[in-house]
């Protein structure tokens, strides 16, 4: 028997996907470089900032040995630019931009691969310094609902003003939110959604509702979608003006 | 006077108003009758007529580039001085127009009317207009301040009501009451706030007939100028340097004041009419009014000649009650070094004006309005750079000299990494240990020591009955010192944080009159350097090691890292009568002195901000100007050089120009420059502690890119950022080779000289990449980056010629090649090229 959960990932999972971002920590004590899964991490020492992953900065936080410095975008003035773009008439329609992507690092050179040391291309989740201190200061990255979840729960004592933080993630949310449930309204049998630049739980969280909505109009559009079928049956049947068809499904099978 | 004063008929009998351009060379008067007069100053010829469509003007306010004209009509009307012709209607009231002021920027202006309310105008923009409404009734006069951001409105209510402009919306910040009377729309009597020129105070006439001074920084009454004028006082002007003030009454008086004593200098008995606005002119001995009878007077030589000489003084203070800083010269206010008192506290007569003639030596006028801010540190021995001029030591012998006296402008002495006095507490020291903070209890201090690393030291907390004022902080303990108080001399304390004896801690008290000027804690020893000139050094445990008089004196600084210990002092004077700095680095140890009296670099005007050893103990200065500066060879006698590390106003989160912030330095480390992050215009770091930030270096080799993302700028950008690599991975390769080649180097730190070799290299391949690619013209200097390659392997030339004919310049890799090879039998040497 299949496990009795909706297709797509659980909030839950997405959060626990989240805390494999990289946050910068300050430590408050030594540690060496551990070997992780994911990769070794920088030696830990005070006062220099490391990124470690979510999960360990947060282990490090419970146990008072480290403080988590949040990053630029979860600030009162960076949320607040974000909520600005978001509300603003003449950008009522999209969601505000995701980071820009890195450039390729190092010093290789556009347009020759010879000396180009790093053409891979990023995207999100995969970007690195999403939610580090060097982060763009006016994007939300792909795990900002969670990520500022985490730390504010965790860490809020290392906001500057934790409440007002608070306070503009949840209208920030509210606002994309209802963007994203406009946007399903007009969405018909062929039309789409763009959705640049949404997050990780925004996803998650509309999955349900919007399958849902798409299966809705599967269905009421499946008479019409059969009907339409046996018509073309009828006449492949009737032979009128299907050879050509017929053919190009053969030549494909061949 | 003696000759008859002659009046200028400026205008239709009535009154009549004027104005000074700031920079003096105009005055312009405006009266009943439909024209304005521009004279020029000095010069007897008629003066230039604008024809205007208004009359009865009843306000002026002028700039060097316009002027602004209220009419009875309630319009207030721009005119060009360039063309002297009408600009626009800046603005319109429904009812006449009493008083006009303009920002000292030229910005704004300040419109006061019969309306209710003053509405501020921006002179370039009249559709940007802030509205002040708090005050009930009509405004009779309004006033901006020295600093532009604050107006002060005297209602016809009987107060002065003052507008904060800093915010976007107008605030109100104070409503003083009991000081102007009532007065009518009308009245030719006056109650306009006159702000002194150093911005800490404007003055009012007061209901009294006299002319009141009010303190900006909590508004309450201060010094008065009394018993002037038997009438209502209509009009007043400070001196342009705030040494003198002149009022004018409705009784036809006309006062002129000293402001230091408020005594009254003179009385003028040949005014006719009542004087309704005076001006002096911003830098010459001349006074300009206009009379109710429209007529101008312009009387130069207007200060008596024995006063005359109270106008060329440097910036006075304006006279506040209970004012240290009111009886001192301002520039000798500080406590002196060597425990002298400032000079002349009873002073009489000539004393007074030679202290007056320092202060019109002092060059920095401005700087003393900077700190009168009520920050609180003006007492404060030990602002950090601080430039001061005052006899450098012994008690000031009464001057026989009758003429100016001159004096070198010297560097305090500061402790690096602390903050002066905020409130009640200060850092005494902040690094990347941790830092030091105390708090100031009255009758003690109580002093915390926290440390980053929590789990390697415990923080720590003390009631400080001594007052220390000086800390350093490292690994291995903590360092005090305090000055001498009546109970004890100046104390030097150590305190191990580690300790395997039950105590170890020590304090050392120095010699009756000595202080200490500063301290500094290394690995290895313990640096003071005093007031009478000594270097004094003690190991860890308080074992007096050396003692010598330092050459350069009254020392600045020092600072240490293990055995080699770098002093700061005043040098001989320069051209711009500021001592250079001198510094000495020499090894306790050892015994030996790297470098001897050598010049501190810093170019005109800039000042020393903090000193201190990068984390691999290479000597860092930071300037004023936020240039962070390493020096290079210094281990070899006279062949130091600063090198910039890092000019933060190029950095890149300044390009956009909004931010407005300053770095306050506080470590050299992991090749990252560390420090804190001030904003607003803030000089230290405060509480709550705030977070460190740190910077990549970057070598202002050229002009910071302008993030273009066109293919040119980006082309140029990799080339700039790749030289600007190579020359910071060599500055690091010779850092690294000094201390490889004069220390005992362990094996890593070798490891890393020759990683840093090849790094160079590396820098050096990639630009000849880009020269590569650029086309076959740039072979010439493709070959000569390939000349620069240290390689001592061979391997990157042969690199190098690789390189070369992947972009098929055949002729570049041949070169190369041979190169290579003649350097592999030794062919080349280091000077040739």
């Amino acid at each position: 028997m299949a496990l009795p959960l909706p297709p797509g990932l659980t909030p839950s999972e997405v959060g626990f996907l989240c805390e494999m971002e990289l946050v910068t920590v300050i430590p408050r004590q030594r540690l060496e470089g551990l070997e992780l899964l994911g990769g070794p991490t920088q030696s830990l020492n005070p006062p220099f900032p490391a990124p470690l992953p979510l999960w360990l900065a947060l282990l490090l936080k419970r146990q008072k040995r480290a403080n988590i410095s949040p990053p630029p975008w979860l600030s009162v003035e960076g949320l607040s630019s974000i909520l600005d773009f978001e509300t603003d008439n003449r950008t009522a329609e999209v969601f505000s931009p995701a980071p820009s992507l890195p450039r390729p690092t190092g010093f290789g050179l556009p347009h020759d691969e010879y000396l180009s040391q790093d053409s891979l291309e990023f995207s999100p989740p995969f970007l690195a310094d999403s939610s580090t201190t060097r982060s763009q200061p006016n994007a939300l990255p792909y795990h900002w609902l969670e990520l500022g979840h985490l730390l504010l729960t965790h860490a809020s004592d290392d906001f500057d003003d934790p409440d007002t933080v608070r306070r503009l993630l949840r209208d920030l949310r509210e606002v994309r939110m209802s963007k994203l449930r406009k946007g399903f309204r007009v969405l018909d049998a062929g039309a789409g959604v763009k959705m640049n630049g949404v997050g990780g739980m925004e996803i998650a969280e509309v999955r349900g509702f919007v399958g849902g909505v798409v299966d809705g109009l599967r269905k009421i559009n499946r008479s019409r979608e059969e009907s339409r079928k046996d018509r073309e049956a009828e006449e492949r049947e009737n032979g009128l003006g299907g050879s050509s068809y017929q053919d190009d499904e053969d030549d494909m099978q061949l | 006077m003696a000759n008859r004063l002659r009046a200028r008929p400026a205008h239709a009998p009535g009154p009549a108003y004027l104005s000074y351009t700031p920079n003096g060379k105009k005055l312009v008067t405006v009266g009943l009758n439909g024209a304005l007069r521009v004279f020029q100053h000095d010069s007897e010829d008629e003066p230039a007529v604008i024809d205007v469509l208004t009359d009865n003007h009843f306000a002026v306010a002028a700039t060097i580039e316009f002027i602004l004209v209220g009419a009875e009509d309630g319009s207030v009307t721009k005119y060009s001085l360039l063309t002297n012709s009408m600009e626009e209607m800046l603005v319109r009231s429904s009812l006449p127009v009493r008083d006009i002021a303009i920002s000292p920027d030229g910005q704004w202006a300040a419109v006061a009317s019969d309306e209710l309310e003053v509405k501020v105008v921006n002179t370039q923009d009249m559709t940007r207009v802030m509205y002040l409404r708090e005050h009930p009734r009509p405004a009779k006069h309004v006033s901006f301040d020295i600093s532009g951001a604050m107006v002060a409105v005297s209602c016809t209510d009987g107060l002065v009501y003052v507008y904060s402009l800093s915010s976007e919306q107008p605030q109100l910040v104070k409503r003083i009451d009991g000081l102007i009377k009532m007065l009518d729309n009308e009245a030719e009597a006056s109650s306009k706030a006159v702000w002194h020129p150093d911005g800490r105070a404007f003055a009012a006439p007061s209901s009294t007939r006299d002319f009141q001074v009010v303190a900006r920084n909590d508004w309450k009454l201060q010094k008065a100028f009394r018993g002037g004028h038997r009438g209502d006082i209509s009009a007043a002007a400070w001196s342009p340097n705030g040494a003198l003030l002149v009022t004018a009454g409705v009784d036809k008086s006309l006062v002129l004041w000293e402001t230091r004593s408020q005594k009254m200098l003179k009385s003028f008995d040949d005014v006719h009419n009542v004087i309704l606005a005076m001006q002096w002119h911003p830098t010459d001995n001349v006074l300009s009014y206009t009379n109710n009878n429209g007529e101008l007077f312009i009387r130069e030589n207007f200060a008596p000649n024995e006063h005359a000489k109270l106008l060329k003084i440097a910036l006075q203070h304006a006279p506040m009650n209970g004012d240290p800083l009111n009886d001192i010269s301002g520039n000798a206010r500080k406590p002196m070094l060597n425990g002298v008192k400032p000079n002349g506290h009873v002073r009489s007569g000539d004393d007074y004006i030679e202290g007056l003639l320092d202060d019109a030596m002092s060059q920095d006028g401005a700087d003393f309005i900077e700190d009168d801010d009520g920050a609180g540190y003006a007492e404060e021995p030990n602002r950090n750079g601080k430039r001061v001029a005052r006899s450098i030591e012994g008690p000031q012998a009464k001057r026989q000299a009758p003429g100016p006296v001159w004096q070198p402008q010297i560097h305090e002495p500061f402790q690096p990494g602390s903050t002066p006095w905020k409130g009640n507490r200060r850092y005494l020291c902040l690094n990347l240990t941790g830092f030091v903070w105390t708090v100031n209890q009255e009758t003690h201090n109580t002093v915390t020591v926290e440390f980053y690393d929590r789990q390697e030291h415990r923080d720590f907390h003390f009631t400080d009955p001594y007052m220390y004022d000086k800390a350093c902080l490292n690994e291995k303990g903590t360092l005090f010192a305090c000055p001498a108080s009546s109970h004890h001399p100046a104390i030097l304390y150590y305190r191990p944080h580690e300790t395997w004896t039950s105590r170890t801690d020590w304090r050392t008290e120095l010699p009756k009159g000595e202080e200490v000027s500063s301290i500094s804690l290394s690995d290895s020893c313990i640096v003071a350097t005093t007031t009478a000139g000594y270097v004094r050094i003690y190991s860890l445990f308080g074992v007096p090691l050396k003692m010598y008089r330092q050459k350069s004196s009254p020392a600045v600084t020092c600072v240490s890292w293990r055995d080699y210990v770098m002093t700061v002092g005043n040098g001989p004077v320069g051209g711009d009568e500021t001592t250079r700095l001198l510094y000495t680095i020499e090894n306790v140890k050892r015994d030996e002195i790297c470098q001897s009296e050598d010049i501190l670099a810093l170019p005109d005007g800039v000042e020393l901000k903090s000193v201190f050893f990068s984390e691999k103990g290479d000597p860092c200065i930071y300037d004023s100007d936020g240039v962070l500066l390493i020096l290079q060879h210094w281990r070899t006698p006279g062949q130091a050089k600063w090198v910039p590390l890092l000019d933060t106003r190029t950095l890149d989160r300044l390009a956009s120009g909004k931010k407005e912030e300053s770095y306050w330095p506080v470590a050299v480390a992991n090749n990252k420059f560390h420090c804190i992050i001030l904003k607003g215009g803030e000089e230290y770091p405060y509480f709550p502690r705030p977070l460190l930030s740190d910077f990549e270096f970057r070598i202002p080799i050229s002009s910071a890119p302008n993030g273009d993302e066109d293919e040119i700028n980006a082309d140029n950008t990799l080339q700039n950022s790749l030289e600007e690599k190579y020359v910071q991975s060599s500055l690091q390769y010779s850092l690294i080779q000094d201390l490889v080649e004069n220390t005992n180097a362990t094996q890593t730190q070798k490891l890393e000289a020759t990683g840093l070799e090849r790094e160079v290299d590396k820098v050096l391949l990639q630009l000849l990449a880009v020269e590569c690619r650029e086309g076959e013209e740039r072979g010439m200097k493709a070959l000569e980056i390939a000349t620069l390659m240290k390689d001592r392997t061979g391997k990157m030339l042969e690199a190098a010629g690789k390189v070369a004919q992947r972009f098929q310049r055949d002729i570049l890799s041949e070169k190369i090649t041979q190169l290579a090879e003649r350097r592999l039998v030794g062919l080349v040497d280091d000077d040739e090229v």
